[in-house]
């Protein structure tokens, strides 16, 4: 459990600091990629949406106090998304390879426009429409884009910090 | 999930209440002074990789920019020569009438280590903070102390970090001189785009690539809390817009925010720098 606990807290700092510096550098058309949200998808796709709520929740929590925006709209977004992932993904059956990669990029499209909602209820964001609408659509087929790099990886990291069965005769 | 769900409304209704001073803001500063030394980290290691591939993607275009840059360099050697001149005239001035500089903040070297990490701020991070003697709301530039180009604005402050504000963000603002004309405005963050300077008198004549310099009013409400001639950007076309009461122009910003990496914190206090 521990290790599981310890995974989870070093991928989501890895993930911040990524995208606080080298992503920050490498930017697709003015955006980079919400890599909390990748993360949040992909742990909600191969866990289940209890685990990807979870995870959501602790990633966007992170995130907002870094930001120097009202805390807790991310830690919200990404609790409803890794949950609702994970929902989706226990009623989709299909062995197409790209099947994570649609996710991610149809998951971080909604995550980032329900965060535009809300902030926006709020009163906290002072944006045009259309660079909301160019946030969605390049932070989602960024996130798609680099899901073949990340999937991989965190499925390797997650199935190794499984805790192990024990059956006993 | 229904309690993660409260606990998040309960936070975000909590933060909106209590703003800077509550407990929220105090673990926000907390994240932020364990992160910096890990983005500092990463950074370090990182930076000269980045600026690799990015000289590969600008390869194309180094050998006109650096004939440009040469043929710069030599029309400013000759306007150096002609601003120390007018420069010793200006000393000379000043000490005659007995005025001295009204401000002359001392400054603190910085280096930026991280970005912000959302698409809808602007911000970057430093690895300088309130143990160096850095508060909120004291500018930021790049450049020297005797030349210097405005990039933003303190906001938030740990021990040994803080967080800037760029001028791209959305909520920034300042008043503003348009150089040649003398025409005073308000220029604002566009995000990505470039800023936004308001309040122009219709029918003024604009040049091209015309400098725009900081001044010291307040602007949307705020104190004013920068020093009166910072360079922040040109020029770069005037907005059409059918408007009687005022004129808008576009200002691309001096400071080239995608290379950042050296900045000044000038030690002013809100509210006490002088026109």
């Amino acid at each position: 459990m521990l290790r599981r606990v310890l995974t989870v807290a070093a991928v989501i700092i890895t993930a911040l600091l990524l995208q606080s510096t080298i992503f920050a550098q490498i930017k697709l058309l003015g955006v980079r990629p919400e890599l909390l949200y990748l993360v949040t998808i992909v742990i909600a796709i191969l866990e289940g949406p209890q685990e990807g709520a979870v995870v959501g929740f602790a990633g966007g929590m992170m995130q907002d106090f870094l930001l120097n925006q009202p805390k807790g709209i991310t830690a919200l977004t990404l609790t409803l998304l890794g949950y609702a992932v994970g929902m989706a993904r226990q009623y989709i059956v299909s062995p197409s390879p790209l099947l994570p990669t649609f996710l991610v990029a149809a998951g971080t499209a909604a995550g980032i426009a329900f965060y535009e909602v809300v902030s926006f209820l709020l009163g906290q964001l002072d944006q045009p429409l259309s660079y909301s609408v160019k946030v969605i659509v390049l932070t989602a087929l960024y996130n798609a884009v680099l899901t073949p790099i990340f999937y991989p990886l965190l499925r390797r990291l997650f199935e190794g910090s499984r805790p192990q069965r024990v059956v006993r005769f | 999930m229904v309690v993660l769900v409260s606990v998040s409304l309960a936070v975000i209704t909590l933060d909106y209440r209590q703003g800077q001073s509550g407990p929220l803001a105090g673990f926000g500063r907390t994240a932020r002074a364990a992160m910096a030394p890990l983005q500092e980290a990463v950074t370090t290691v990182t930076r000269p990789i980045g600026s690799f591939f990015s000289g590969l993607a600008h390869l194309p275009s180094l050998a006109e920019e650096n004939q440009r840059l040469k043929d710069e360099l030599a029309a400013a050697n000759a306007q150096s020569e002609t601003t120390a001149f007018v420069q010793q005239q200006y000393r000379d001035l000043l000490a005659l009438v007995g005025l001295r500089e009204s401000l002359d903040p001392t400054s603190v070297p910085a280096v930026v280590i991280a970005n912000g990490v959302s698409n809808f701020e602007w911000t970057v991070t430093i690895d300088k903070g309130s143990a160096d003697g850095i508060a909120p709301n004291m500018p930021v530039v790049a450049g020297t102390a005797l030349s210097p180009l405005l990039v933003g604005i303190v906001v938030e402050t740990t021990e040994h970090s803080a967080d800037v504000q760029l001028m791209l963000d959305r909520d920034w603002s300042a008043a503003a001189k348009l150089g040649t004309s003398g025409e005073a405005g308000e220029v604002q963050g566009q995000g990505d785009a470039d800023l936004r300077m308001s309040l122009v008198t219709p029918g003024t004549e604009i040049a091209g690539n015309e400098a725009v310099f900081t001044l010291a009013y307040q602007a949307s409400g705020r104190p004013g809390l920068y020093p009166a001639g910072l360079l922040i950007g040109q020029v770069s076309r005037t907005v059409p817009y059918d408007n009687s009461i005022e004129e808008f122009v576009d200002v691309r910003p001096a400071v080239d925010f995608a290379t950042l990496q050296f900045v000044l914190v000038l030690q002013t206090r809100a509210g006490e720098v002088a026109p």
